[in-house]
């Protein structure tokens, strides 16, 4: 993991490589540089949606700590949009 | 066997972290706590995202007759949102604009000592030019 563009975590390009060359069906399949970063940067996009949204949830609910439900609620329409 | 369950906990471990960090920079911007069950909720949820997001590409890459995963084969992934996909087209531009940059760099840099924009890659062209 590594703070890039001074402001927000990104995830590492090794790590993005391992995840996605896991589920390759064909193990020739590579990745380009720029795509790894495009992807990491797809992910993080991913993560703070997920976070915003569930953090958006608990607060409709009056809470200040967003729980695994809250995550669940709004699971479904997360996974329709990316 | 053992180290393939090995290697899986480790990059588990690392999505979990990176996961965790970005939730805490949410947390600060919203002044909400997250629990610790929902930040592993949502690193369980990425990583399985990822099972999708790389049969895609791959899928994407096979469709245009290539092996390699292009930033076009990312680009068609965020096909789903609008602003995802400027967003991804944007930085994709940005990251063609640095290279070209790089690129004219690396061609003037014959003179100079090494510049902090392009890093290593060049220091190693001018130990090349020298030797």
């Amino acid at each position: 993991m590594e703070k890039r563009d001074g402001s927000s975590y990104v995830f590492k390009k090794e790590t993005v490589n391992k995840l996605l060359q896991r589920h390759f069906k064909d193990d020739k399949t590579q990745v380009s540089d720029d795509a790894l970063l495009l992807v990491a940067e797809l992910l993080k996009v991913f993560v703070r949606e997920a976070a915003a949204r569930g953090a958006r949830q608990a607060q409709a609910e009056d809470l200040t700590r967003v729980d695994v439900e809250h995550v669940e609620k709004v699971l479904p329409q997360l996974l329709l949009d990316f | 066997m053992l180290n393939n369950a090995f290697s899986i906990c480790r990059l588990r471990a690392a999505v979990h972290y990176t996961v965790a960090c970005l939730c805490e920079e949410v947390a600060e911007d919203k002044e909400i706590h997250f629990s610790k069950q929902a930040i592993a909720a949502i690193s369980e949820i990425t990583f399985r995202q990822c099972d999708t997001f790389a049969q895609d590409l791959e899928r994407f890459a096979k469709h245009a007759k290539r092996i390699t995963i292009k930033p076009e084969d990312v680009k068609l992934l965020s096909r789903r949102s609008n602003s995802l996909l400027k967003y991804i087209t944007q930085k994709s531009e940005e990251l063609t604009l640095k290279k070209t940059e790089e690129k004219a760099k690396k061609k003037k840099t014959s003179s100079r000592t090494s510049d902090e924009h392009v890093g290593p890659a060049a220091a190693d062209s001018e130990d090349s030019n020298m030797a």
